[in-house]
Order: C-alpha cells, then structure tokens, then sequence
C-alpha cells in the first residue's frame, strides 16, 4: 500500500492502494471510469487505452506505480475537448463505429496520433492503429475516419 | 421519397465514441458476488470424487446438485450439461462456479478443491459418426457412369475464433421470485429458453435482457446459454447479484469455435463440363453436437457453389471428438464450402486446360435454374454483370496475367459465392415462428417491440430508420431499446442473415398497419411470421427450396508473397454485392469491410489448432487476427435487386460477406506462387511446403 | 502479498537493491502480462518488486565519438524520435511494438527480460552492445551476448541495475533488420533477422549476422564471420554456400504455437541467402 498522486482528467486525485494493481483496474473500479475496456488483458487489442502524458499506453499494463506524479486522460476526459469533437464527427460521418468495444481505446490511438503528426498518411494511420484491434469493421473506414479528422480539424493538432 | 439506401449517422455512435456505452462488465450492482468456473483438467473419463473445502462465510460453490430443473442447456440438440455430474467429455469442461466477493478467494478456494478423475484416452481422430447426411439431385452418382473423366480432390479448414474484442459475460441477480440476467447476448429468447428449462421456472419468473454487445459475430448465439443456465441456477439459490465474466483465455480455450471440416470432391466430366458432382463432408463438433447438425446442412446446402451443377450425390458426418465444442460462427458452415468449391472449381479448369474464368462463367447459376436441393432460384440473378464490374474495377485480367510469371511474387484472385439468407429450410415457419410487435404511443412515436440485437451490425439504426421512413416520422420519434425478454416478444434469434429480410420484413409490415390507424392514440399491433406460399422444403429428404431468397458476391483479393520468407500482404480488395436493396448504404459496406477482412483472415492468418485435444492458441499474442497494417484499401459496390418479401427488397448481408474471403485471397496466393491450394489458412509454413513439393 | 516499493532516484534504488531482494519492473508491459492473475486483481507477482520506471536520470539518449549511451529508463518512442539513434535500432523498434507498448516499454526491459524471440535484442547483439551495470558500491560494463545466459536468464546479481546501453558507432555499407512474424504487426516473431557489412575497395571489412526466435538466445558467431572477413566480395559470393552451411548446425529451432522448426530453419537460411545476394548486388 502507498499513497498515490496523480492527475486525472484533469484533476490532482490521490488515492491509499496497492501499486500493483492495474491501472485499468483503479479507474474502471475506483473512478467508475468505464470508458477503458479489457480486450485481452495483455496489451495486444488497445481497447483499454489512455493518455499517459499525452500519449496513447494501455491500462492494462501499467501498474498504478508508474503513474504516480503523471498525468492520464482518458476517453471520458478527452470527450470534454474540441479535437474530440472532430475525432468523434469523422467516426460517426465515415462509418468507423461498429459494436464499440474498441472505439474509445481507437479514438485514443487518433488523438495520440494527430497530437504528434497532424497530416498522416493512410500508411501512417495504419501503424498508429496497429495496436487496438478491431474485428467488426476490417479498420478502412476508421482510417478514413482518421483521415477526415485531420482534415476537419486542421489547426487544432 | 428520398432512398431508403441513403447513409444516416448509426444512432448509437455517441454512447460508444464517448465510452460512455455500458456493457455488460460496465454494470455495477451494489453487493454483486464475483464467479469462477471449476473445470476439468482431463479431456475424458469420469470424476470418481470431489471434495470441495469448508467454504468461508459469504462463498458458495454452485455444481449440477443444485439444478432444480433439467440439467442440460436447451440449443438444437440438447447433449451439453449445465454442470457436469460425472462424465468428462473435453479439456475445461464446467464442474462447479465458486462464488464469492473477493477473487483472490475464489481462486484460493478453487486451487483447495481436489478431484480424483478416473481418466480415459480422449477420442481424437474422426471416426464417431453423429449425425449422418445424404441427398442427391438429377440422377445423382449415376452420372459418373457416363463421365469421360473423375476428377478428385481433397479440401481443409482449420478452427477459426469469433475473437470479438468483448470476452462473454452475465451479471444475474433476483427481481422478487424472478430471476434475471443481463448480458453480451445475440439470442434473448435462446437464453431465456435454456433457463426456463434449467430452474424448471414458470415463464414469467425468468428475464433476459441484452445490454451493449462487443461484437458476436456468431460466438454468442447459443455458448450465452450455457452461461447463463450457470448463473441463474447460482442466482436462484444465492439470492444475491452475480457477475460471470470470462477474461480471454478463458473464452478462448472454452467457448464454441468455427468447425474444422474436411471436404472430399469427385466431378464427374463429359464435354469438358462438370456432369456431376459427389461431394463428402465431415465435420469436427468437438464434445458435444449443438448446433453441428445444422452447420453441417448449410455447408452441404452450398456444395456447388455459385453455379449449377446439374447431377449430386452430397453426403456428410457430424464428429464427434474430446475436444472444446464447436459452433456458430458467421457463415455457419458455409465458408467451409465455399473455400472448397471454388478450389475444386478452379483446380477442374486447370486439369482440362481450359481458361478458368471461361469455366467458372459458364456454369454460374441462373435464375430458374435448381438449386442443390432442387429448389429454384426464382429472383433474378446478376452475377454476370457483378462479375464484369469486378474485373473492371480491380483490372483483374490484366494482372492475372502479368502474375502469372513464377518470378512476380504477386498475385489476384477471384471468389464467386452466395449465401442463403434466413434460416434453413422450414425454419422459420416450423422452429422459430418469429413474432414482432410495434407500439404507436399517445406522443405520436412509434416503438419497436422485438428480440433482434444490435451487436454492431447497425440494427438500431436500420430499423428506426426503416420504420421511420414508413411512417414518415424523424427517426428520434422511434423507439428501439435494447431487447428484454419482459417487454419484447421472440422474435427469433439474431443469426443466420435473417433479421432484416425476415424480422424487419414483419416490422415493416406492421408499420404499414399503424401508418393507416395514426389517428388512433395508442395501440400495439402484432405480427407473425408466415412463410411465402411458394417455400416448400422437405428437411429429411434435403429436397425443395432450403432458403427463401439468396444474396450473391463477387470477392477480389490482391496479394503480394514475400519469397524468402514467404509471408503475405494484402494489397488491396474489390467486392460487388447483391444484399437485395441496403436499408443504410454505409452500414452495408461496414459489413463489407468487416466480413471480408474476416474471411481473408480466414483463408491466411488465422492459426488455430489444438495439440491432443489442448486448444494451442489461448490469448490474443497467439490466435493472430488482422491488424490495420495486416489490412488494406477495400472498394465494395452494391447492387440493388429487391426480394419481394424483404422490406425494400433487403436481403442478408451479414454473412454472404465473409463467405468469399477465403477462396478469393487463397486464389490469389495460388496466383503469385503458381502452386495449387488445398486448405486454410493458407500460411507462410504452408506456402513453403508448397513451393518446394506442390503442384502446379 | 508482495512488497513493492518505488524508487524514484537510482541511489534510492540501488540502495533499496542492495538490502533486500526485489524483482525489477520498468515499464511493465512483458511483467505484467507474466505474472498476470484476474481483472480486477493486483498484479500477482511470485516476488517482491521494486519500480525503476520514474528514475528520471535513467531516461536519456546521448552520443559522443565512439558511443551512443541509452539510459535504462527511455522508452522505445523518445529512442525511436531520437536524431542519434541508428536507423536499424528505429526499423526494430517500428516493428516491433504498437505506439502503447513504444511509449511504456524500454530496452533494458526487454534485455532483462531474455526472451528469445526479442526483437531488440537481434541488433543489439549486431550492434556489439554493451551494458553499463550498477550496484551500490561498483559498476561494471558487460558485453550483451554474455549477459544474457539462457531463456529468460541472465547474469545479473540481486544488488544490481541494468543502468545504461552502450552502443559502439561502426561504419556499415549497408545494415538492416528482417523480422518473420505471423502477421505486418505487433505481434511476437516466429523469427527475426539483422544483417550488417562494410565493403571498402572491394573487400569485406565487416560482417556480421544475427538470428532471433532460432535458438535459446540469439546466434551471433564472430568465429564465422571471422572467416569471411577480409576476402573480396567475389570470393565471399563464391563461398556463398560454404557460409550458409556454418550457420546451419547452429540454427535449432523448435516447434511451438507460433511456427514449427522447418519453417524457421528453412527461412533463417533464406534470410542469409538474401543478405548475401545484397551484399552480392552492392
């Protein structure tokens, strides 16, 4: 047990736990943050996916003793801002949303993306994705979606 | 009008873009108890005795004593017990579930229980013939008395898993004497039916719901009922909510896989055409038979393929093996046939030196022509035009042409296909009887009352939009909540490419009733499914019409093969389908997009096999699915052709999607390595035993 | 349950290492998943763990004139981004890991962790790496391959840390890593490959080939490339086969979930058959 600090969606939280929990375990059972999934539990799908100081890790792999002093977003944090709004347009608009599992963890994976190159290739889009599977959509329109994000929210990134 | 066809936004993309869909593990009940699975660790025998440990307070162990009704979960063919009581039949088969609020105590408990097993030599070879099918057509083997030629050859499929990124799972917990169960669910009624035989209930004290669905793919049609038997017979003793989730080994090495099959073909030819065709098929069902029977029909349904073949004598076994059960997967039996075919098809053409293209054309059925059981395709037919628009669009001759020099490792390949929508046969009029209701309200909305799940297909949004458009009404002014057995009536499962075509075809039909009674305030009308005067099929004989309507496809698959270390890469695809008339032209081509990367995954990359009845591939870093960068670029056209009795002509179009998949990427394997494929995957390993001893 | 601690400088962690007996986690992303137990469960590690993931003055990349020195903390993404990096060392990365596991996972990780079907550690076996390893009252440095001993085995005493990577600067004509996995991506290799040389006036200056996922640790045999070094591009062309066939007896592949040992061999071989005709086409 040790007291951990970190922020979360923006706020400072701190908790008393055991650091060898998982840190998808702490927010989906502490935070009620249901927005990360667990896929595989072994860093293959992605569909647990956050923002680890601004770039896309899955939860499932990181123990909370390595978040402490960081700073996670997750899809519930990063719905609050303006480029989630373009990412979550362009999925809607180009038909990359199927059963959902895997979505916020792919909208995740955008936003990581564009925040470090904000006019990727179709080649690019894919190697960025290529850690949250998908089994419902076969990933051309999400690469499309991607596409159009970059497009439509030119500036943003 | 505006086009039914026209592209809306899905009405659920918000709740699951933002993450704020819940599904099942996203439900919290306050003082929900946690449940594990006690299972075999031998693949046969029988339990001699079991000693379960003195359980601390608050932890329950829940096994077949404790099953007040019939201890066995009701599919098609009930052979697969809730709890084992003795006998073990495969590697993980349930025993117990240990209940609990702390895990780490549940699993101190399980690693406690001691079973002494008397234990067997598993059965795995094919040789436990089940189930026994034949049926043939003109006249049958004779026609290979007056063949000039036999041709024969021997076809494969391996396991393939449903791999949907949401593992299965149900929380239950008691409403009164009712016992209810939420759950990640294609099949309400299936469910609900299994439990109303396992607690021996009445059928109001039992509720099913679905909540959010993370992909099915056909993996949750009938295992849910196994589960979900579990749990209510443990909610109904304990009285309290329970969670069973399975994390991903589990669900892989334990619930319901693509069958394997082995496909056996004899053509008979004369005048260099296919005068017969025999064809031997066997599938492996694993422990128990459940579904196996009717996944075998429809395989055996598909034997010619696209074309027409005038003279069959089609048989086929149900095996049954100690190995983890098989089940529905998406094409149910059909992509095993299919691959087959249209190597056997393509290896024909080949060995009579004629332009396989020419042959293939030559022999695609038409309408009018008899169908394998005799029946008749009676709506037209476009396949001719499909095809040109095919090859136009991928440049197929050309490449073909060009890759067919054995030192450009590249290649393109061409499936021809269809599927059968709906269920087989008189299924739908003798088993599922399919009931829809459709409320009109006091606010003037209209509310759909069916069991069909949205499980990413898009069936929340093509039925309101599909009512809505009737009705003439916006679509926020119609009602469709996620089914819950209290409220909805059965109106069938959510498999076999029916929900649109049979399903939406009686929700359309009840809409138009309340479009002519608007002015009334409020009032439910009620619809029952009644088979097209025509549809006659004999099931024991396998003769008439197996299906009301059929969808058809055209698949193109670019590859390029790495020659050192003989690796593939998907360059790009081009489908063309005929789903009848789409409801939501984007939704169909998701279909497209994901029922074809699918059936390539299929035919090329996906690895699943068991070592002595041991699954081999039991998380996701080793049973291997398509990544974007393993995926490509994939074109689809769409071809309207309405079936009458589907609304707005719609037909099915979830399956017919994968179906081509894996005939069209090994054909194009073939193609840039100029060796003949005869099983799937079509793997690296494969590829190199094939370049260094296969046959031209 | 376990202890664990996390230490935030390396004093504290070799200090903490140097009284007790802990199991070292870095970014976690291979820990995690071995000694995983149920959702919603702690980590079920067998041992106590100490976590180096947030020692800041771990997390660097710098060169001078002979060497390129990777702190043990840096992620695979800031050496990937990194102008100093070798380009070898970011294909291997590229390939090997989703940008999750880049941005969590490092190398002294993977080197700790002596899986044999490591990528990374294919080309820093090429590379001629060297670690820089600490404990409270000493630091040595050790070449990799004699580091890593066997399937997850090395020669790491309990009061040590893996601190640093050191990689010698060598002049290649050409250099490259191959890897055979079952699919384009993020996923574990069936086997992998890297292949390096330099060719001056027409003579093999250098020489060297390394094999992943074909043996328990990664084959690299100086004494073969030895052989080969020194002779002309012609001659090394015409003893193509005399070369393939030193490292076949070394490549003993196994059967497993992922491929069978045909395969394997099979491809390793081809693997070498390409580097030469490369080196042949230069």
């Amino acid at each position: 047990m040790a007291k951990i600090k970190f922020k979360l969606n923006d706020k400072t939280v701190e908790l008393e736990s055991d650091i060898n929990r998982r840190l998808l375990d702490v927010l989906r059972d502490d935070f009620s943050l249901t927005g990360p999934k667990e896929g595989c539990g072994e860093g293959e799908c992605g569909a647990c996916a956050v923002l680890l100081n601004q770039k896309i890790v899955n939860s499932c792999c990181t123990p909370l003793a390595n978040v402490d002093g960081q700073e996670i977003v997750t899809i519930e944090g990063f719905s609050k801002t303006k480029r989630y709004q373009i990412i979550k347009d362009a999925f809607s608009e180009m038909g990359g949303v199927q059963c959902g599992f895997c979505t916020p963890g792919m909208v995740i994976a955008a936003e990581s993306l564009l925040n470090k190159n904000p006019h990727p290739t179709d080649q690019e889009i894919r190697i960025a994705l290529s850690g949250n599977l998908c089994r419902c959509t076969g990933y051309n329109m999400i690469v499309k979606a991607i596409k159009k994000a970059a497009k439509d929210g030119e500036g943003l990134w | 009008m505006k086009d039914i066809s026209k592209s809306i936004n899905k009405v659920d993309n918000e709740e699951k873009i933002s993450g704020s869909a819940k599904y099942t593990a996203d439900i919290k009940i306050e003082g929900m108890l946690f449940a594990m699975t006690l299972r075999s660790s031998i693949r046969k025998g029988e339990i001699k005795n079991i000693s379960y440990p003195d359980l601390p307070k608050g932890y329950y162990i829940i096994d077949y004593k404790d099953v007040q009704g019939k201890n066995v979960v009701k599919v098609i063919f009930d052979d697969m017990p809730i709890f084992t009581e003795k006998k073990i039949s495969y590697l993980y088969e349930p025993i117990a579930l240990v209940i609990g609020p702390d895990k780490q105590k549940i699993v101190e408990i399980i690693d406690m229980i001691e079973i002494e097993y008397k234990e067997e030599e598993p059965l795995l070879a094919w040789t436990d013939s089940v189930l026994d099918y034949h049926f043939d057509k003109g006249i049958g083997l004779k026609a290979f008395d007056e063949a000039d030629k036999v041709i024969t050859y021997d076809y494969q499929t391996g396991y393939q898993e449903q791999a949907y990124i949401e593992t299965q799972g149900f929380i239950g917990y008691p409403e009164g004497e009712k016992t209810t169960l939420i759950g990640s669910i294609q099949c309400p009624y299936y469910v609900k039916n299994a439990l109303i035989q396992a607690l021996g209930e009445r059928e109001e004290n039992v509720r099913v719901i679905q909540s959010t669905v993370g992909g099915a793919f056909g993996g949750k049609e009938e295992f849910p009922s196994l589960m979900g038997c579990q749990l209510a017979v443990a909610v109904k003793k304990i009285k309290k909510p329970i969670q069973l989730i399975y994390e991903r080994e589990e669900d892989m090495l334990v619930t319901t896989k693509r069958h394997p099959a082995k496909i056996n073909f004899e053509a008979a030819i004369k005048d260099n055409k296919i005068y017969g065709l025999k064809a031997k098929v066997g599938i492996d069902a694993g422990a128990t038979i459940g579904l196996s029977g009717v996944v075998l029909s429809r395989a055996l349904l598909a034997c010619t393929g696209a074309y027409t073949i005038d003279n069959l004598d089609i048989s086929g076994n149900v095996y049954r093996t100690n190995t983890v059960p098989n089940g529905a997967f998406r094409g149910f039996g059909a992509p095993q046939m299919m691959f087959a075919i249209e190597m056997f098809v393509e290896h024909i053409a080949q060995d009579l030196n004629i332009n396989p293209l020419e042959f293939r054309n030559s022999i695609v059925a038409k309408q009018n022509d008899l169908t394998s059981t005799s029946g008749i395709y009676r709506d037209p037919i476009l396949m001719p035009e499909m095809i040109e628009k095919a090859i136009e669009v991928s440049n197929y001759l050309e490449k073909k042409k060009t890759y067919s020099n054995p030192n450009i490792y590249k290649g393109i390949g061409m499936s021809y296909f269809f599927h059968g929508c709906g269920f087989t046969g008189s299924g739908e009029k003798d088993t599922i009887k399919a009931r829809v209701k459709l409320r009109k309200t006091k606010d003037n909305k209209a509310e759909i009352l069916i069991a069909a799940v949205d499980m990413g297909q898009g069936v929340k949004t093509t039925f309101r939009k599909l009512v809505a458009n009737i009705l003439e009404i916006g679509i926020e002014d119609v009602i469709f909540n996620n089914p819950d057995t209290d409220f909805v009536p059965d109106s069938g499962p959510t498999v076999a490419s029916r929900t649109m075509m049979i399903v939406g075809g009686l929700v359309a039909r009840a809409t138009r009733e309340i479009k002519k009674r608007w002015h009334e305030k409020e009032f439910i009308v009620e619809k029952e499914y009644e088979q097209p005067e025509y549809i006659k099929y004999d099931e024991k004989t396998f003769k008439g019409d197996a299906y009301p309507a059929y969808s058809w496809g055209v698949n193109v698959v670019e590859v390029e093969v790495d020659k050192t270390t003989y690796q593939v890469k998907i360059v790009k695809t081009w489908s063309v389908y005929d789903g009848g008339k789409a409801i939501d032209e984007r939704i169909v081509f998701g279909q497209a997009d994901g029922g074809l990367a699918q059936g390539i995954g299929y035919g090329y990359l996906e690895v699943m096999n068991h070592k002595d009845g041991r699954i081999q591939q039991k998380n996701m870093t080793d049973y291997i699915i398509p990544t974007a960068l393993d995926m490509c670029d994939m074109e689809t056209y769409l071809y309207d052709n309405p079936y009458a009795y589907g609304p707005y002509g719609a037909k099915g179009v979830g399956e017919l999607t994968l179906v081509g998949g894996a005939p069209a990427v090994a054909k194009a394997i073939e193609n840039a390595i100029n060796k003949r494929v005869y099983k799937i995957p079509v793997t690296p390993e494969y590829i190199m035993e094939l370049i260094d001893n296969g046959k031209n | 349950m376990v202890k664990s601690l996390i230490a935030k400088s390396l004093n504290q962690a070799l200090e903490a290492l140097d009284n007790h007996s802990y199991q070292i986690v870095a970014g976690g992303t291979d820990m995690l998943i071995q000694n995983r137990s149920h959702t919603g469960m702690p980590i079920g590690y067998k041992q106590d763990i100490i976590y180096i993931n947030l020692i800041d003055e771990l997390n660097y990349i710098k060169e001078d004139k002979e060497n390129i020195y990777i702190g043990a903390n840096t992620r695979l993404e800031t050496i990937l981004e990194s102008d100093i990096t070798p380009k070898i060392l970011k294909d291997v990365i590229l390939e090997m890991a989703s940008p999750a596991i880049r941005h969590t996972a490092t190398l002294a990780g993977n080197i700790g962790n002596a899986s044999p079907a490591g990528d990374s550690l294919v080309v820093l076996y090429l590379l001629d790496c060297k670690l820089e390893i600490k404990s409270i009252n000493n630091t040595r440095t050790v070449f990799l391959k004699d580091f890593i001993t066997g399937v997850r085995k090395i020669a790491l005493n309990n009061n040590e840390l893996i601190t640093k990577l050191i990689i010698p600067k060598t002049n290649f004509t050409n250099i490259y890593f191959r890897k055979v996995g079952p699919r384009l991506s993020d996923a574990i290799s069936k086997l992998s490959f890297a292949g390096g040389y330099l060719i001056e006036n027409n003579q093999i200056k250098d020489l060297r080939i390394a094999l992943g996922a074909v043996y328990i640790t990664i084959i690299r045999s100086r004494e073969i490339e030895k052989e080969f070094i020194g002779i002309t591009v012609d001659e090394l062309v015409e003893n193509k086969e005399k070369l393939i066939k030193a490292y076949e007896p070394l490549i003993k592949p196994i059967d497993d979930q992922r491929s069978n040992r045909n395969y394997r061999k099979k491809v390793a071989l081809n693997l070498i058959k390409e580097f030469i005709s490369k080196i042949e086409e230069a």
